[in-house]
Protein backbone atom coordinates (compact mmCIF):
# COMPACT_ATOMS: atom_id res chain seq x y z
CA UNK A 1 0.00 0.00 0.00
CA UNK A 2 1.49 3.49 -0.69
CA UNK A 3 2.07 6.34 1.72
CA UNK A 4 -0.65 8.25 0.23
CA UNK A 5 -3.01 5.72 0.18
CA UNK A 6 -2.36 4.90 4.00
CA UNK A 7 -2.97 8.69 5.09
CA UNK A 8 -5.87 8.99 3.18
CA UNK A 9 -7.14 6.05 5.62
CA UNK A 10 -5.68 7.46 8.41
CA UNK A 11 -7.04 10.97 7.56
CA UNK A 12 -10.64 9.44 7.17
CA UNK A 13 -10.39 8.21 10.12
CA UNK A 14 -9.30 11.42 12.22
CA UNK A 15 -12.05 12.99 10.71
CA UNK A 16 -15.13 10.29 11.28
CA UNK A 17 -17.61 11.86 14.14
CA UNK A 18 -20.80 11.76 14.64
CA UNK A 19 -23.22 9.74 17.26
CA UNK A 20 -23.23 7.37 14.05
CA UNK A 21 -19.21 6.93 14.05
CA UNK A 22 -19.83 6.36 17.74
CA UNK A 23 -22.37 3.95 17.97
CA UNK A 24 -20.14 2.07 15.04
CA UNK A 25 -17.47 2.23 17.46
CA UNK A 26 -19.33 1.14 20.39
CA UNK A 27 -20.72 -2.06 18.77
CA UNK A 28 -17.16 -2.94 17.88
CA UNK A 29 -16.61 -2.99 21.97
CA UNK A 30 -19.09 -4.68 22.16
CA UNK A 31 -18.01 -7.43 19.36
CA UNK A 32 -14.58 -7.69 20.75
CA UNK A 33 -15.62 -8.50 24.64
CA UNK A 34 -17.97 -11.06 23.47
CA UNK A 35 -15.39 -12.85 21.27
CA UNK A 36 -12.50 -11.99 23.95
CA UNK A 37 -15.43 -14.22 26.72
CA UNK A 38 -16.27 -16.65 24.19
CA UNK A 39 -12.70 -17.70 23.76
CA UNK A 40 -12.65 -19.11 27.17
CA UNK A 41 -14.87 -22.43 27.42
CA UNK A 42 -15.39 -21.95 30.61
CA UNK A 43 -17.33 -18.46 30.27
CA UNK A 44 -19.61 -19.89 27.51
CA UNK A 45 -20.36 -22.87 30.49
CA UNK A 46 -20.59 -20.34 33.38
CA UNK A 47 -22.73 -17.65 31.35
CA UNK A 48 -25.10 -20.54 31.07
CA UNK A 49 -25.74 -21.96 34.62
CA UNK A 50 -25.03 -18.56 36.86
CA UNK A 51 -28.56 -17.14 36.64
CA UNK A 52 -29.59 -20.63 37.61
CA UNK A 53 -26.97 -20.26 40.25
CA UNK A 54 -27.50 -16.84 41.65
CA UNK A 55 -30.95 -17.62 41.95
CA UNK A 56 -31.40 -20.81 43.88
CA UNK A 57 -29.83 -19.86 47.18
CA UNK A 58 -32.72 -17.23 47.53
CA UNK A 59 -35.22 -20.07 46.94
CA UNK A 60 -33.29 -22.02 49.03
CA UNK A 61 -33.39 -19.52 51.83
CA UNK A 62 -37.12 -18.91 51.56
CA UNK A 63 -37.89 -22.66 51.21
CA UNK A 64 -36.20 -22.80 54.88
CA UNK A 65 -38.59 -20.48 56.15
CA UNK A 66 -41.91 -20.37 54.64
CA UNK A 67 -41.81 -24.35 53.30
CA UNK A 68 -44.32 -23.48 50.90
CA UNK A 69 -44.31 -21.38 48.04
CA UNK A 70 -46.71 -18.92 49.34
CA UNK A 71 -46.34 -16.51 52.36
CA UNK A 72 -49.02 -14.81 54.09
CA UNK A 73 -46.62 -12.58 55.98
CA UNK A 74 -44.76 -11.97 52.66
CA UNK A 75 -47.95 -10.73 51.09
CA UNK A 76 -48.78 -8.32 53.66
CA UNK A 77 -45.45 -6.13 52.96
CA UNK A 78 -45.69 -6.43 49.14
CA UNK A 79 -48.73 -7.47 48.24
CA UNK A 80 -48.46 -10.63 46.79
CA UNK A 81 -48.05 -13.81 48.73
CA UNK A 82 -46.46 -15.82 45.81
CA UNK A 83 -43.12 -14.64 46.87
CA UNK A 84 -41.07 -17.21 44.07
CA UNK A 85 -42.31 -15.48 41.59
CA UNK A 86 -41.26 -11.73 43.23
CA UNK A 87 -38.13 -13.26 44.04
CA UNK A 88 -37.71 -15.02 40.77
CA UNK A 89 -38.06 -12.17 38.68
CA UNK A 90 -36.13 -9.54 40.91
CA UNK A 91 -33.31 -11.51 40.50
CA UNK A 92 -33.23 -11.82 37.07
CA UNK A 93 -33.45 -8.06 36.70
CA UNK A 94 -30.53 -8.52 39.15
CA UNK A 95 -28.14 -10.31 37.18
CA UNK A 96 -28.56 -7.71 34.65
CA UNK A 97 -27.70 -4.20 36.81
CA UNK A 98 -24.83 -7.07 37.84
CA UNK A 99 -23.45 -7.44 34.82
CA UNK A 100 -23.82 -3.15 34.14
CA UNK A 101 -22.23 -2.74 37.44
CA UNK A 102 -19.10 -5.01 37.37
CA UNK A 103 -18.72 -5.32 33.56
CA UNK A 104 -18.93 -1.67 32.79
CA UNK A 105 -17.35 0.34 35.75
CA UNK A 106 -14.45 -2.02 36.04
CA UNK A 107 -13.77 -1.35 31.75
CA UNK A 108 -11.05 1.02 32.16
CA UNK A 109 -9.70 -1.04 34.52
CA UNK A 110 -9.64 -4.57 33.24
CA UNK A 111 -8.09 -2.57 29.63
CA UNK A 112 -5.47 -1.50 31.77
CA UNK A 113 -4.84 -5.20 33.15
CA UNK A 114 -4.76 -6.67 29.84
CA UNK A 115 -2.55 -4.02 28.36
CA UNK A 116 -5.00 -2.28 25.56
CA UNK A 117 -5.71 0.60 27.33
CA UNK A 118 -3.17 2.78 25.63
CA UNK A 119 -4.35 1.76 22.27
CA UNK A 120 -8.00 2.25 23.25
CA UNK A 121 -7.10 6.16 24.65
CA UNK A 122 -5.23 6.32 21.15
CA UNK A 123 -8.36 5.32 18.80
CA UNK A 124 -10.21 7.99 17.33
CA UNK A 125 -13.38 7.77 19.57
CA UNK A 126 -14.96 9.82 22.44
CA UNK A 127 -13.86 8.12 25.60
CA UNK A 128 -17.34 7.89 27.05
CA UNK A 129 -17.49 5.62 23.82
CA UNK A 130 -15.49 3.01 25.67
CA UNK A 131 -17.72 3.08 28.48
CA UNK A 132 -21.10 2.90 26.26
CA UNK A 133 -19.45 0.25 24.26
CA UNK A 134 -18.67 -1.82 27.51
CA UNK A 135 -21.98 -1.07 28.31
CA UNK A 136 -24.10 -2.39 24.99
CA UNK A 137 -22.15 -5.74 25.59
CA UNK A 138 -23.18 -6.33 28.85
CA UNK A 139 -26.72 -5.30 28.07
CA UNK A 140 -26.77 -7.97 25.81
CA UNK A 141 -25.11 -9.98 28.17
CA UNK A 142 -27.24 -9.54 31.01
CA UNK A 143 -30.27 -9.57 29.06
CA UNK A 144 -29.44 -12.88 27.66
CA UNK A 145 -29.27 -13.93 31.33
CA UNK A 146 -32.32 -12.47 32.24
CA UNK A 147 -34.52 -14.58 29.41
CA UNK A 148 -32.69 -17.68 30.54
CA UNK A 149 -33.58 -17.69 34.10
CA UNK A 150 -36.95 -16.46 33.60
CA UNK A 151 -37.30 -19.27 31.18
CA UNK A 152 -35.68 -21.64 33.48
CA UNK A 153 -38.02 -20.21 36.87
CA UNK A 154 -41.01 -20.56 33.88
CA UNK A 155 -40.09 -24.40 33.32
CA UNK A 156 -39.01 -25.28 36.84
CA UNK A 157 -40.44 -23.50 39.67
CA UNK A 158 -43.77 -22.91 38.00
CA UNK A 159 -43.09 -19.11 37.89
CA UNK A 160 -45.89 -17.09 35.87
CA UNK A 161 -45.49 -14.21 33.77
CA UNK A 162 -47.98 -12.47 32.13
CA UNK A 163 -47.54 -12.32 28.54
CA UNK A 164 -48.76 -8.77 27.88
CA UNK A 165 -46.15 -7.69 30.16
CA UNK A 166 -42.86 -8.37 28.37
CA UNK A 167 -43.15 -5.77 25.71
CA UNK A 168 -43.26 -2.93 28.39
CA UNK A 169 -40.86 -4.52 31.11
CA UNK A 170 -38.28 -4.40 27.59
CA UNK A 171 -39.22 -0.50 28.15
CA UNK A 172 -38.05 -0.35 30.99
CA UNK A 173 -35.31 -2.33 30.59
CA UNK A 174 -34.50 0.53 28.17
CA UNK A 175 -35.27 3.10 31.07
CA UNK A 176 -33.56 1.42 33.40
CA UNK A 177 -30.44 1.29 31.44
CA UNK A 178 -30.14 5.12 30.90
CA UNK A 179 -29.93 5.52 34.43
CA UNK A 180 -27.81 2.44 35.64
CA UNK A 181 -25.35 4.59 32.88
CA UNK A 182 -25.45 7.16 35.02
CA UNK A 183 -24.03 4.97 38.03
CA UNK A 184 -21.48 3.35 36.11
CA UNK A 185 -20.26 6.89 34.98
CA UNK A 186 -19.47 7.56 38.58
CA UNK A 187 -18.04 4.25 39.16
CA UNK A 188 -15.55 4.84 36.28
CA UNK A 189 -14.51 7.81 37.75
CA UNK A 190 -13.55 6.15 40.73
CA UNK A 191 -11.57 3.77 39.05
CA UNK A 192 -10.09 6.53 37.28
CA UNK A 193 -9.13 8.24 40.09
CA UNK A 194 -8.18 5.69 42.63
CA UNK A 195 -7.14 2.68 40.28
CA UNK A 196 -7.91 -0.34 42.43
CA UNK A 197 -11.71 0.96 42.18
CA UNK A 198 -13.20 -2.42 42.39
CA UNK A 199 -14.21 -1.80 46.90
CA UNK A 200 -15.97 1.28 45.41
CA UNK A 201 -17.29 -0.64 42.63
CA UNK A 202 -18.35 -3.04 45.48
CA UNK A 203 -19.89 -0.87 47.84
CA UNK A 204 -22.35 0.90 45.52
CA UNK A 205 -23.34 -1.73 43.65
CA UNK A 206 -23.97 -3.52 46.74
CA UNK A 207 -25.42 -1.13 48.84
CA UNK A 208 -28.01 -0.25 45.69
CA UNK A 209 -28.30 -3.94 45.68
CA UNK A 210 -29.36 -3.83 49.09
CA UNK A 211 -32.10 -1.62 49.22
CA UNK A 212 -33.34 -2.59 45.63
CA UNK A 213 -36.69 -4.62 46.03
CA UNK A 214 -35.17 -7.51 44.55
CA UNK A 215 -35.66 -10.61 46.94
CA UNK A 216 -37.51 -8.70 49.57
CA UNK A 217 -39.98 -5.29 49.40
CA UNK A 218 -38.51 -2.52 50.87
CA UNK A 219 -41.21 -2.27 53.80
CA UNK A 220 -38.91 -4.22 55.48
CA UNK A 221 -36.07 -1.90 55.57
CA UNK A 222 -35.77 0.50 58.25
CA UNK A 223 -36.99 4.21 57.37
CA UNK A 224 -33.46 5.88 56.83
CA UNK A 225 -32.91 2.94 54.01
CA UNK A 226 -36.39 3.21 52.51
CA UNK A 227 -35.62 6.70 52.19
CA UNK A 228 -32.32 5.67 50.44
CA UNK A 229 -33.99 3.07 47.95
CA UNK A 230 -36.96 6.07 46.56
CA UNK A 231 -34.25 7.42 45.41
CA UNK A 232 -32.03 5.02 43.57
CA UNK A 233 -33.31 4.57 39.77
CA UNK A 234 -32.46 0.78 40.11
CA UNK A 235 -35.80 0.03 43.01
CA UNK A 236 -37.78 1.76 40.47
CA UNK A 237 -36.95 -0.31 37.68
CA UNK A 238 -36.72 -3.51 39.60
CA UNK A 239 -40.70 -2.65 40.92
CA UNK A 240 -41.98 -1.48 37.04
CA UNK A 241 -39.94 -4.57 35.34
CA UNK A 242 -41.82 -7.30 37.62
CA UNK A 243 -45.20 -5.24 38.10
CA UNK A 244 -45.50 -5.34 34.18
CA UNK A 245 -44.36 -9.45 34.38
CA UNK A 246 -46.12 -10.44 37.07
CA UNK A 247 -50.06 -7.94 36.07
CA UNK A 248 -49.52 -7.25 32.69
CA UNK A 249 -50.16 -3.58 31.56
CA UNK A 250 -52.75 -2.84 34.74
CA UNK A 251 -50.33 -3.55 37.19
CA UNK A 252 -50.82 -1.38 40.31
CA UNK A 253 -48.83 2.10 40.37
CA UNK A 254 -47.14 1.11 37.16
CA UNK A 255 -47.59 4.61 35.79
CA UNK A 256 -46.19 6.44 39.21
CA UNK A 257 -43.50 4.37 38.87
CA UNK A 258 -42.19 4.82 35.16
CA UNK A 259 -42.62 8.75 35.74
CA UNK A 260 -40.41 8.73 38.62
CA UNK A 261 -37.66 6.13 36.96
CA UNK A 262 -37.78 8.99 33.74
CA UNK A 263 -36.82 11.49 36.42
CA UNK A 264 -34.15 9.91 38.22
CA UNK A 265 -32.73 9.02 34.60
CA UNK A 266 -32.09 12.26 33.52
CA UNK A 267 -30.73 12.99 37.40
CA UNK A 268 -27.95 10.47 37.29
CA UNK A 269 -26.80 10.72 33.99
CA UNK A 270 -26.54 14.08 33.50
CA UNK A 271 -24.85 13.93 36.61
CA UNK A 272 -22.83 10.51 35.73
CA UNK A 273 -22.28 12.54 32.59
CA UNK A 274 -20.32 15.49 33.74
CA UNK A 275 -18.63 13.41 36.52
CA UNK A 276 -16.75 11.52 33.89
CA UNK A 277 -15.85 14.60 31.61
CA UNK A 278 -14.78 16.46 34.49
CA UNK A 279 -12.61 13.30 35.64
CA UNK A 280 -11.24 11.95 32.31
CA UNK A 281 -9.83 15.54 31.83
CA UNK A 282 -8.20 16.15 34.90
CA UNK A 283 -6.91 12.22 34.91
CA UNK A 284 -5.47 13.42 31.56
CA UNK A 285 -4.02 16.42 32.85
CA UNK A 286 -2.07 14.87 35.67
CA UNK A 287 -1.18 11.99 32.85
CA UNK A 288 -2.36 9.48 35.02
CA UNK A 289 -4.51 8.07 33.18
CA UNK A 290 -2.88 4.57 32.48
CA UNK A 291 -0.90 4.66 36.04
CA UNK A 292 -1.55 1.62 38.18
CA UNK B 1 36.92 -19.97 22.70
CA UNK B 2 37.32 -16.92 24.83
CA UNK B 3 33.47 -15.93 24.73
CA UNK B 4 32.83 -19.09 26.31
CA UNK B 5 35.45 -18.92 28.66
CA UNK B 6 33.85 -15.87 30.13
CA UNK B 7 30.55 -17.25 30.35
CA UNK B 8 31.32 -19.93 32.04
CA UNK B 9 33.18 -18.17 34.78
CA UNK B 10 30.47 -15.61 34.82
CA UNK B 11 28.06 -18.57 35.59
CA UNK B 12 30.39 -20.39 38.29
CA UNK B 13 30.72 -16.46 40.27
CA UNK B 14 26.75 -16.41 39.69
CA UNK B 15 26.34 -19.41 41.16
CA UNK B 16 24.93 -19.04 44.92
CA UNK B 17 26.06 -22.01 48.13
CA UNK B 18 22.22 -22.51 47.80
CA UNK B 19 22.11 -23.30 43.70
CA UNK B 20 24.88 -26.07 44.90
CA UNK B 21 23.60 -27.73 47.59
CA UNK B 22 19.95 -27.66 46.15
CA UNK B 23 18.28 -31.08 45.96
CA UNK B 24 14.46 -31.00 44.82
CA UNK B 25 12.14 -31.46 47.55
CA UNK B 26 8.48 -31.65 48.37
CA UNK B 27 8.13 -28.85 50.56
CA UNK B 28 10.61 -26.22 51.57
CA UNK B 29 9.02 -24.69 54.66
CA UNK B 30 11.44 -21.79 54.76
CA UNK B 31 10.68 -20.40 51.62
CA UNK B 32 6.90 -21.10 52.43
CA UNK B 33 7.70 -18.69 55.80
CA UNK B 34 9.51 -16.04 53.32
CA UNK B 35 6.31 -16.07 50.59
CA UNK B 36 3.69 -15.67 53.40
CA UNK B 37 6.08 -12.73 55.07
CA UNK B 38 5.85 -11.03 51.79
CA UNK B 39 2.49 -11.48 51.64
CA UNK B 40 1.39 -9.92 54.78
CA UNK B 41 3.94 -7.30 54.11
CA UNK B 42 1.90 -6.33 50.84
CA UNK B 43 -1.28 -6.76 52.60
CA UNK B 44 -0.32 -4.25 55.09
CA UNK B 45 0.51 -1.40 52.84
CA UNK B 46 -3.58 -1.83 52.37
CA UNK B 47 -4.52 -1.82 55.57
CA UNK B 48 -8.58 -1.07 54.37
CA UNK B 49 -8.62 -4.21 52.49
CA UNK B 50 -8.64 -6.37 55.47
CA UNK B 51 -11.08 -3.75 56.84
CA UNK B 52 -13.23 -3.59 53.74
CA UNK B 53 -13.38 -7.47 53.84
CA UNK B 54 -14.70 -7.33 57.14
CA UNK B 55 -17.73 -5.03 55.93
CA UNK B 56 -18.35 -5.92 52.52
CA UNK B 57 -19.87 -9.39 53.80
CA UNK B 58 -22.66 -7.81 55.90
CA UNK B 59 -23.91 -6.42 52.41
CA UNK B 60 -24.25 -9.97 51.22
CA UNK B 61 -26.00 -11.33 54.54
CA UNK B 62 -28.15 -8.71 54.97
CA UNK B 63 -30.20 -9.49 51.51
CA UNK B 64 -30.67 -13.21 52.78
CA UNK B 65 -31.88 -11.63 56.47
CA UNK B 66 -34.06 -9.48 54.91
CA UNK B 67 -35.66 -11.80 52.58
CA UNK B 68 -36.24 -14.35 55.72
CA UNK B 69 -37.61 -11.83 57.28
CA UNK B 70 -40.22 -10.85 54.50
CA UNK B 71 -40.99 -14.48 53.80
CA UNK B 72 -41.62 -15.13 57.75
CA UNK B 73 -41.89 -12.22 59.64
CA UNK B 74 -39.39 -11.22 62.26
CA UNK B 75 -36.67 -13.95 63.86
CA UNK B 76 -38.21 -17.15 62.97
CA UNK B 77 -40.77 -19.34 61.50
CA UNK B 78 -42.16 -22.94 62.23
CA UNK B 79 -41.13 -24.59 59.61
CA UNK B 80 -37.70 -23.08 59.79
CA UNK B 81 -37.53 -24.46 63.76
CA UNK B 82 -38.50 -27.78 62.71
CA UNK B 83 -35.67 -28.59 60.33
CA UNK B 84 -33.06 -26.81 61.15
CA UNK B 85 -33.10 -27.46 65.04
CA UNK B 86 -32.87 -23.48 65.60
CA UNK B 87 -34.93 -21.30 66.91
CA UNK B 88 -33.35 -17.85 65.53
CA UNK B 89 -32.51 -17.52 61.68
CA UNK B 90 -30.41 -14.58 62.26
CA UNK B 91 -27.85 -16.46 64.82
CA UNK B 92 -28.18 -19.19 62.35
CA UNK B 93 -27.17 -17.33 59.39
CA UNK B 94 -24.01 -14.59 60.79
CA UNK B 95 -21.97 -18.32 62.72
CA UNK B 96 -22.67 -19.75 59.08
CA UNK B 97 -20.90 -16.58 57.62
CA UNK B 98 -18.17 -16.00 59.89
CA UNK B 99 -17.17 -19.71 58.62
CA UNK B 100 -17.86 -19.23 54.81
CA UNK B 101 -14.93 -16.36 54.89
CA UNK B 102 -12.13 -19.08 55.57
CA UNK B 103 -14.01 -21.22 52.46
CA UNK B 104 -13.85 -17.58 50.14
CA UNK B 105 -10.52 -16.97 50.72
CA UNK B 106 -9.84 -20.42 49.62
CA UNK B 107 -11.23 -20.34 46.73
CA UNK B 108 -10.68 -16.78 45.66
CA UNK B 109 -7.02 -15.51 47.22
CA UNK B 110 -5.05 -19.22 47.70
CA UNK B 111 -6.71 -20.80 44.40
CA UNK B 112 -5.92 -17.49 41.87
CA UNK B 113 -2.16 -16.95 43.83
CA UNK B 114 -0.43 -17.78 40.59
CA UNK B 115 -3.14 -15.98 38.69
CA UNK B 116 -2.60 -12.55 40.88
CA UNK B 117 1.02 -13.17 40.42
CA UNK B 118 1.01 -13.40 36.82
CA UNK B 119 -1.43 -9.90 37.01
CA UNK B 120 1.23 -8.33 39.01
CA UNK B 121 3.64 -9.79 36.52
CA UNK B 122 5.85 -11.82 38.74
CA UNK B 123 5.12 -14.94 37.93
CA UNK B 124 8.01 -15.93 35.68
CA UNK B 125 10.31 -15.30 38.75
CA UNK B 126 8.45 -17.24 41.13
CA UNK B 127 8.23 -19.99 38.56
CA UNK B 128 12.18 -19.87 37.90
CA UNK B 129 13.12 -19.81 42.08
CA UNK B 130 14.64 -22.90 43.18
CA UNK B 131 11.71 -23.36 45.44
CA UNK B 132 9.00 -26.19 45.18
CA UNK B 133 5.30 -24.51 43.87
CA UNK B 134 3.72 -26.39 46.52
CA UNK B 135 5.69 -24.43 49.45
CA UNK B 136 4.74 -21.13 47.62
CA UNK B 137 0.96 -21.92 47.49
CA UNK B 138 1.12 -23.07 51.51
CA UNK B 139 2.95 -19.55 52.14
CA UNK B 140 -0.19 -18.17 50.26
CA UNK B 141 -2.29 -19.83 52.25
CA UNK B 142 -1.14 -19.31 55.47
CA UNK B 143 -0.69 -15.05 54.95
CA UNK B 144 -4.73 -15.54 53.28
CA UNK B 145 -5.69 -17.18 56.58
CA UNK B 146 -4.15 -14.97 59.33
CA UNK B 147 -6.04 -11.81 57.22
CA UNK B 148 -9.34 -13.35 56.80
CA UNK B 149 -9.53 -14.52 60.61
CA UNK B 150 -8.98 -10.56 61.01
CA UNK B 151 -12.13 -9.95 58.22
CA UNK B 152 -14.41 -12.50 59.47
CA UNK B 153 -13.97 -11.28 63.61
CA UNK B 154 -14.86 -7.72 62.23
CA UNK B 155 -17.69 -9.22 60.52
CA UNK B 156 -18.77 -11.42 63.48
CA UNK B 157 -18.12 -8.52 65.65
CA UNK B 158 -20.38 -6.04 63.44
CA UNK B 159 -23.05 -8.35 63.29
CA UNK B 160 -23.39 -8.80 67.16
CA UNK B 161 -23.51 -4.77 67.19
CA UNK B 162 -26.03 -4.78 64.31
CA UNK B 163 -28.30 -7.56 64.98
CA UNK B 164 -27.80 -8.14 68.48
CA UNK B 165 -26.38 -11.71 67.90
CA UNK B 166 -24.37 -14.10 70.64
CA UNK B 167 -22.80 -17.04 70.66
CA UNK B 168 -21.65 -19.50 73.40
CA UNK B 169 -17.84 -18.47 74.65
CA UNK B 170 -17.26 -21.42 76.19
CA UNK B 171 -17.04 -23.47 73.54
CA UNK B 172 -14.25 -21.66 71.87
CA UNK B 173 -11.39 -24.74 72.28
CA UNK B 174 -13.54 -26.99 70.46
CA UNK B 175 -14.92 -24.53 67.67
CA UNK B 176 -10.90 -23.56 67.08
CA UNK B 177 -10.30 -26.89 66.89
CA UNK B 178 -12.62 -27.65 64.20
CA UNK B 179 -11.50 -24.23 62.47
CA UNK B 180 -8.22 -25.57 62.50
CA UNK B 181 -8.97 -28.76 60.87
CA UNK B 182 -11.41 -27.38 58.34
CA UNK B 183 -8.82 -24.68 56.96
CA UNK B 184 -6.25 -27.43 56.67
CA UNK B 185 -9.10 -29.58 54.41
CA UNK B 186 -9.24 -26.01 52.51
CA UNK B 187 -5.87 -25.59 51.89
CA UNK B 188 -6.05 -29.09 49.81
CA UNK B 189 -9.29 -27.59 48.26
CA UNK B 190 -7.61 -24.43 47.21
CA UNK B 191 -4.43 -26.68 45.55
CA UNK B 192 -6.33 -28.02 43.58
CA UNK B 193 -8.21 -24.66 42.65
CA UNK B 194 -5.16 -23.25 41.63
CA UNK B 195 -4.32 -26.45 39.57
CA UNK B 196 -7.08 -25.83 37.16
CA UNK B 197 -6.36 -22.47 37.21
CA UNK B 198 -2.78 -22.98 35.60
CA UNK B 199 -4.56 -25.36 33.11
CA UNK B 200 -7.94 -23.08 32.44
CA UNK B 201 -6.52 -19.74 33.15
CA UNK B 202 -9.61 -17.41 33.06
CA UNK B 203 -9.92 -16.92 36.75
CA UNK B 204 -13.04 -14.96 36.70
CA UNK B 205 -14.91 -17.46 35.61
CA UNK B 206 -13.95 -20.67 37.08
CA UNK B 207 -13.64 -19.38 40.53
CA UNK B 208 -17.23 -17.77 40.25
CA UNK B 209 -18.67 -20.97 38.91
CA UNK B 210 -16.88 -23.01 41.76
CA UNK B 211 -17.64 -20.37 44.54
CA UNK B 212 -21.60 -19.82 43.69
CA UNK B 213 -21.70 -24.10 43.45
CA UNK B 214 -19.98 -23.99 46.27
CA UNK B 215 -21.80 -21.36 48.40
CA UNK B 216 -25.37 -22.99 46.89
CA UNK B 217 -24.64 -26.32 48.42
CA UNK B 218 -23.00 -25.20 52.06
CA UNK B 219 -25.37 -24.81 54.95
CA UNK B 220 -24.75 -21.28 55.38
CA UNK B 221 -27.75 -19.28 55.34
CA UNK B 222 -30.47 -22.25 55.62
CA UNK B 223 -30.01 -25.82 56.81
CA UNK B 224 -28.93 -29.15 54.30
CA UNK B 225 -32.29 -30.64 54.52
CA UNK B 226 -33.51 -27.82 52.03
CA UNK B 227 -31.22 -29.54 49.40
CA UNK B 228 -32.08 -32.62 47.52
CA UNK B 229 -30.74 -35.64 48.97
CA UNK B 230 -27.76 -36.48 46.38
CA UNK B 231 -27.23 -32.76 46.83
CA UNK B 232 -26.89 -32.76 50.44
CA UNK B 233 -24.34 -36.53 50.87
CA UNK B 234 -22.12 -34.25 47.88
CA UNK B 235 -22.14 -31.40 50.22
CA UNK B 236 -20.14 -33.36 52.85
CA UNK B 237 -17.50 -33.79 50.58
CA UNK B 238 -16.88 -29.94 50.93
CA UNK B 239 -14.32 -29.89 53.64
CA UNK B 240 -16.25 -27.21 55.27
CA UNK B 241 -19.41 -28.58 55.55
CA UNK B 242 -19.29 -31.00 58.54
CA UNK B 243 -16.92 -27.82 60.41
CA UNK B 244 -19.68 -24.86 59.57
CA UNK B 245 -22.13 -27.77 61.06
CA UNK B 246 -20.54 -28.69 64.00
CA UNK B 247 -19.07 -25.06 64.93
CA UNK B 248 -22.99 -24.21 64.39
CA UNK B 249 -24.23 -26.60 66.81
CA UNK B 250 -21.58 -25.67 69.99
CA UNK B 251 -21.59 -22.06 69.83
CA UNK B 252 -25.22 -21.32 69.24
CA UNK B 253 -26.39 -24.30 72.02
CA UNK B 254 -22.73 -23.82 74.12
CA UNK B 255 -23.37 -27.99 74.53
CA UNK B 256 -20.25 -29.98 74.62
CA UNK B 257 -21.25 -34.20 73.23
CA UNK B 258 -17.60 -35.43 73.35
CA UNK B 259 -18.62 -38.59 71.59
CA UNK B 260 -20.43 -36.55 68.50
CA UNK B 261 -17.58 -34.14 68.64
CA UNK B 262 -14.96 -37.11 67.92
CA UNK B 263 -16.86 -38.16 65.20
CA UNK B 264 -16.90 -34.98 63.53
CA UNK B 265 -12.94 -34.50 64.03
CA UNK B 266 -12.52 -37.91 62.37
CA UNK B 267 -14.42 -37.31 59.38
CA UNK B 268 -12.44 -33.78 59.04
CA UNK B 269 -9.24 -35.75 59.43
CA UNK B 270 -10.19 -37.86 56.85
CA UNK B 271 -11.35 -35.07 54.75
CA UNK B 272 -8.33 -33.35 55.35
CA UNK B 273 -6.18 -36.96 54.14
CA UNK B 274 -8.18 -36.81 50.89
CA UNK B 275 -7.78 -33.30 49.73
CA UNK B 276 -4.40 -32.81 50.56
CA UNK B 277 -3.83 -36.23 48.60
CA UNK B 278 -6.24 -34.86 45.89
CA UNK B 279 -5.13 -31.38 45.79
CA UNK B 280 -1.13 -32.05 45.74
CA UNK B 281 -1.79 -34.23 42.80
CA UNK B 282 -3.81 -32.37 41.07
CA UNK B 283 -1.67 -29.25 41.08
CA UNK B 284 1.45 -31.48 40.54
CA UNK B 285 -0.26 -32.78 37.10
CA UNK B 286 -1.73 -29.04 36.06
CA UNK B 287 2.17 -27.93 36.29
CA UNK B 288 3.41 -30.73 34.71
CA UNK B 289 0.80 -30.31 31.77
CA UNK B 290 1.30 -26.62 31.69
CA UNK B 291 5.09 -27.64 31.40
CA UNK B 292 4.82 -29.77 28.83
CA UNK B 293 2.43 -27.23 26.94
CA UNK B 294 4.19 -24.45 27.17
CA UNK B 295 1.30 -22.22 28.53
CA UNK B 296 2.70 -21.39 32.07
CA UNK B 297 2.59 -17.54 31.51
CA UNK B 298 0.17 -17.42 29.14
CA UNK B 299 -3.63 -15.61 29.65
Amino acid sequence: MTTAKTEGIFEKMMEREGPRAEFRAATALAIKTWKVELSYPLSVLYFIVSPFLWFIPYLLVGSAVAGTPTSAVFGTLAGTTDWVSYVAIGNAFSALALSIFWGTGNTFRREQNTGTLETLLTTPMKNATLVWGQMLHNMQHGGLGVILQLTFSVLFFGVTINAWGILPSLAIVALAIVGMQGVVFAMTCVVLLAKQGWMIIEVIGSSLMLVAPISYPIAVLNPILQYVAVSSPLTWSVESFRNFLMYGLMAPGILESIVVLAILDVIFISVGSVLFKHTDRYVRSQGALSEF
Amino acid sequence: MAAIAAQRMTESETRTEYLDRFKPRLMDWSAARVFMMKNLVIALRYPTNVLIWGLIPILWLAPYLLMMTAVAGPGTSEHFAEISGFNDFLTFAVIGWFVYRYIDTSIWSVGNNFRWEQFSGTLEPLFVTPVPWISILVGAAFSDTIQTTVSAFILLGMCTLLFGVSYAATMILPVIIVMLLMVLGLYGFSFMLAGMILVFKDPSVLTELISTAVFTVSPVNYPLQVLPTGVAFAAFLIPSTTAIIVIRELAITGIFQPLAFLQSIALLLGLVLFFWVLGVGAFKYAEKWTKTKGSIGGF
